[in-house]
């Protein structure tokens, strides 16, 4: 590409479209629902062993309510977590690219441009199946930390959203490619 | 052998040998102080056991070398462009590559390779981590022919896009080569953080397999090193620190002639051709698209010599879910002259990346290194001083660390800034060698912005660019002009749909 042809092309930095200001969609709320069903067989697993070691072995049953009180805490911090990180999660689709942003403490924003993307996967578990919900998985060749992995979309979004993307991959693909500057 | 490789064939049969001799060998290094133990402690008329046992064992290897030998055929499918390998002993491996997909071919000789004749060839993909091709035996012509026949495609799909560009040298005459002498400057001055590591690994094995050995002999390991601690004088000390540095050099210039000597680059049709090697001639064919980062360095010693280190890291993805980064294959260029690194860069990034726009980090970027890397240890070891009477001396050594790590710290500070204009994404960073990371905004794959909550109202927030062959992180700018900067480059990715490879 020559010189003049990118003059041409100069744009002002402050017009073009902001990712920044997109609104974001939300998971589905009864995705909240699978996350607690999850925690709770989690927890409900370790206060099983829990309450078999305090059975079982008599000199720690002294500090019962000690354990008792912290795994209380443990349980409540972690729902406050993930309480947390399902409200702070969001995504958009744009024309051109697909953002992704969540987070618990630091707010980080993953902006993965739709003619980057390799491959596309869309994931059911039984669970989700269950309240009819997906994850999508984007990834590009970025390695490991440069893909989206979008949970708890509402399965029939996600397939509508699979097939928007692969078009739209198919259709960049089968456009010819500039040459390299 | 015919020359098209359309039918399945077999690596010559020398393979047999090369494939024997390298499981012999990895076996062999495996039971290494195993095997000199049993020599040494074994009575004699156990020594026949021994020599019986590593005679089976040279066997199996010979044996399991056939089999892989009769089982390892290739060939390359004209129509469907890929490049199809049998193999297993066992189990059916089949290992398809698209011809489109092959990064880069390699042919090698190794010392046992020379001795028979026959060359070894490496096909690295932009696939998966486990799908590299090796053919461990194949004559000369053989392996020429088939690099030609494997990159034939790609060379036909490239040159048209940067016939503007190359036309102009395509003479096949190396446009740079390393002389030995500057070889030599680059062994003194560069790497002495690998060669250390080196170095500490050797000592380590020697170390613990020593006192096994000692273990075995019998030898009072308590007067051995009694007397090695009575040897420890200041003297000696500084004498012992001398003669380390001293081997370290050494190592370090050994390693870098193995390396690199007679390293030479030329153009080879529209790709660059690097050659290299004191005992093993290694060939890498590099296709300048294929270059997702280009970066040079340089420390204060090389600076007053004028010379600066170039090296281009290609893609290696694979998406690999089980979590461990792939590290991008890099190719390195020591000892260029300024004027031999501008070339290069011409030749793989098509023009001189210009100053452009540069962005600097906020102050808070000292914050979290200064804590943990001196405030905390700091803090940790005057508590301990001051309980421990062995330690009090050295709290002297304290104030060293603390100085000196704040003069790095600093410095790292001041060298971390990205500069950008139109076409380039220059990231500086370093504290010793100070690097230059070149990439184009379209070899970005995805970006990520990040921002800490309690640095909301003072508008600092962090970047990272995601390349295929690594990323390029900025830490601590002004988030306001970081988010300018993404939509920018989302904008330069977006509306034109460009090769990335």
């Amino acid at each position: 590409m020559s010189t003049e042809t990118f003059t041409n092309e100069v744009i002002d930095i402050n017009s073009l479209p902001k990712y920044e200001e997109i609104e974001l969609q939300h998971p589905h709320s009864d995705y909240w629902k699978i996350i607690c069903i999850n925690l709770s067989v989690f927890l409900s697993i370790i206060g099983i062993g829990l309450v078999t070691l305090l059975i079982f072995i008599n000199e720690i049953s002294a500090y019962s309510f000690l354990i008792i009180a912290v795994y209380v805490a443990l349980a409540a911090i972690l729902f406050f977590l993930f309480r947390v990180s399902f409200k702070k999660r969001g995504y958009a689709i744009r024309t051109h690219d697909v953002i992704y942003k969540s987070g618990i403490i630091a707010e980080s924003t993953t902006i993965v441009p739709l003619n980057r993307i390799q491959h596309i996967e869309l994931n059911e578990g039984i669970l989700s199946r269950s309240f009819q919900l997906g994850s999508l998985q984007l990834f590009t060749a970025g390695g490991q930390t440069g893909h989206i992995h979008i949970s708890g979309i509402p399965i029939e979004k996600a397939k509508n959203i699979r097939d928007l993307l692969l078009k739209k991959l198919d259709l960049t693909e089968s456009q010819p490619i500039d040459p390299i500057v | 052998m015919n020359n098209d490789f359309s039918k399945p064939q077999r690596q010559s049969a020398a393979g047999i040998v090369i494939m024997a001799a390298h499981t012999t060998l990895s076996i062999g290094r495996a039971f290494i102080f195993f095997i000199i133990y049993a020599f040494v402690k074994i009575q004699s008329a156990y020594l026949l056991y021994v020599l019986l046992g590593l005679a089976v064992m040279v066997l199996a290897s010979f044996l399991f070398a056939y089999l892989w030998y009769i089982k390892f055929t290739f060939f390359l499918d004209k129509e469907k462009q890929e490049f199809i390998v049998n193999k297993g002993i066992f189990n059916r491996d089949q290992v398809i590559i698209q011809l489109d997909k092959i990064q880069q071919v390699n042919i090698n000789q190794s010392i046992l390779q020379k001795i028979i004749g026959v060359y070894g060839l490496k096909i690295d993909t932009a696939g998966a981590h486990g799908e590299e091709i090796s053919i461990g035996a194949i004559d000369e012509t053989s392996a020429y022919n088939l690099k030609a026949h494997l990159l034939h495609k790609k060379v036909i799909a490239e040159s048209q896009q940067e016939t503007e560009i190359e036309t102009q040298s395509t003479e096949e005459t190396p446009f740079l080569s390393i002389s030995s002498w500057t070889l030599f400057k680059v062994g003194l001055t560069s790497n002495y953080g690998q060669s250390l590591a080196l170095l500490a690994a050797f000592f380590y094995t020697v170390i613990y397999e020593g006192r096994q050995l000692l273990d075995s002999f019998k030898i009072d390991r308590n007067a051995i090193e009694s007397t090695v601690t009575g040897m420890l004088t200041i003297v000696t000390a500084f004498i012992l620190i001398g003669v380390l540095l001293a081997v370290l050099l050494v190592i370090n210039m050994v390693r870098t002639f193995y390396k690199y000597f007679e390293l030479q680059i030329s153009l080879h049709k529209d790709a660059l051709l690097l050659s290299s090697g004191l005992i093993a001639k290694k060939n890498t064919l590099v296709s300048p698209a294929k270059v997702q980062i280009t970066k040079y360095s340089q420390n204060y010693f090389q600076k007053k010599l004028n010379m600066l280190n170039v090296s281009l890291k290609q893609a290696h993805f694979g998406e690999s879910k089980k979590g461990h980064e792939m590290q991008g294959n890099t190719m390195e260029i020591p000892g260029c002259s300024p004027a031999e690194c501008d070339e290069l860069l011409r030749m793989i990034l098509g023009k001189l990346p210009e100053p452009g726009k540069i962005f600097i980090p906020d102050w808070r970027f000292l914050n979290l290194p200064v804590f943990f890397k001196l405030i905390l240890p700091v803090v940790i070891f005057l508590i301990i001083a001051l309980n421990v009477p062995e330690v009090k001396p050295f709290i002297a050594a304290a104030v060293i660390y603390l100085l000196a790590g704040m003069v790095m710290i600093y410095l790292s500070y001041k060298k971390h800034r990205i500069s950008v204009s139109e076409d380039f994404i220059v990231k500086k960073s370093g504290i010793w060698d100070i690097s230059h990371e070149i990439i184009t905004p379209y070899k970005i794959q995805a970006i990520t912005t990040f921002q800490y909550p309690w640095h909301k109202g003072v508008d600092v927030g962090h970047l990272c660019l995601h390349t295929a062959a690594g990323q390029l992180r900025f830490k601590y700018g002004n988030y306001t002009e970081i988010k300018q900067l993404v939509n920018y480059w989302l904008y330069q990715v977006e509306h034109r749909n460009e090769n990335w490879m």
